[in-house]
């Protein structure tokens, strides 16, 4: 079973992608912002990550920066899930490393199709 | 004597204008105060609203999750009623999310207007002290020009802090992988 990390400083958000995420049979791990997620990764083993890019304490960029700099991140898909939709915004999420940028709100057969698609 | 000084007329102008300032710093504060209260009772009903749907949508989610692991762990047919269930769920999911961010979208209204207030409140003080010299034009000019540099770096301020979550509208749901 594959374990998803999502991360966000909203708690309906973060239930609405644990519930479609487990719903098509993943394992979801949470957390509330980007240093929370950072030690989350540490501590297990995690397939693929979804952050929020505005989060208190560490946002999600800097989270996609941080992951990249570990070895064992340095090949695993993470999707920034945001209501950002610059064209600025995506490119800096690009050159951070991230693997996708997808908009909130978010239609759920969406997500599981980009999900599946990654982890491929 | 060659000094600078400014006539009474001048100065009762300045005065006027000072004062005017002040009028208006003062009634936009408090039809400030007014929106400030009904963005709030807007929210306070908002959530009261989702935490309800939440509620709902919770106890039909973890159900569904639970019957189709069970079915997994039995290794059954895949029951097509979950399939039902789930775009139900499914569409709800996109719902909640809108109300998740409009509540975001109203933090980010109060927190412009607060700090709107916040900045006129502090050009409003820098008109209480009495003015040392009242019969120069150039004192009351003086002050109207603090109180109107406070509110513009309010504005200003304001901008940077304040983002309003909600993207544009066309982009809401789109993918790029890159």
């Amino acid at each position: 079973m594959k374990t998803i990390l999502a991360v966000d400083d909203s708690a309906t958000m973060r239930e609405m992608v644990t519930f479609v995420l487990e719903s098509a049979g993943y394992r979801v791990i949470e957390a509330e912002d980007g240093a929370q997620g950072l030690d989350r990764a540490t501590s297990t083993s995690v397939d693929l990550v979804i952050t929020d890019q505005n989060m208190p304490n560490m946002d999600g960029l800097t989270l996609v920066k941080s992951l990249r700099e570990m070895r064992d991140y340095k090949s695993v898909p993470i999707l920034l899930l945001t209501t950002e939709s610059s064209d600025s915004m995506k490119s800096q999420g690009r050159a951070a490393g991230a693997t996708g940028w997808l908009v909130k709100p978010f239609d759920p057969a969406t997500l599981l199709e980009v999900v599946q698609k990654v982890l491929r | 004597m060659t000094q600078k000084t400014t006539g009474s007329g001048d100065a009762r102008d300045a005065e006027q204008a000072a004062d005017l300032l002040v009028t208006v710093a003062t009634t936009l504060n408090e039809r400030l105060a007014v929106t400030a209260g009904e963005l709030a009772r807007s929210q306070d009903l908002l959530r009261e609203a989702s935490n309800e749907l939440m509620t709902a949508f919770r106890g039909a989610a973890d159900r569904i999750v639970a019957a189709q692991r069970e079915e997994d762990a039995a290794q059954g047919e895949k029951n097509a009623e979950y399939g039902l269930v789930l775009d139900h769920l499914y569409r709800a999911v996109q719902h909640l999310q809108s109300h998740d961010l409009v509540n975001q979208l109203i933090d980010a209204q109060k927190m412009r207007v607060d700090k709107m207030r916040e900045k006129l409140e502090q050009a409003l003080s820098l008109a209480s002290p009495p003015v040392s010299r009242p019969d120069q034009a150039d004192t009351w000019i003086e002050r109207s020009r603090a109180m109107l540099d406070c509110i513009v770096a309010g504005i200003q301020q304001i901008d940077q802090d304040a983002r309003a979550p909600l993207g544009e509208k066309h982009r809401a749901g789109s993918v790029d992988l890159f």
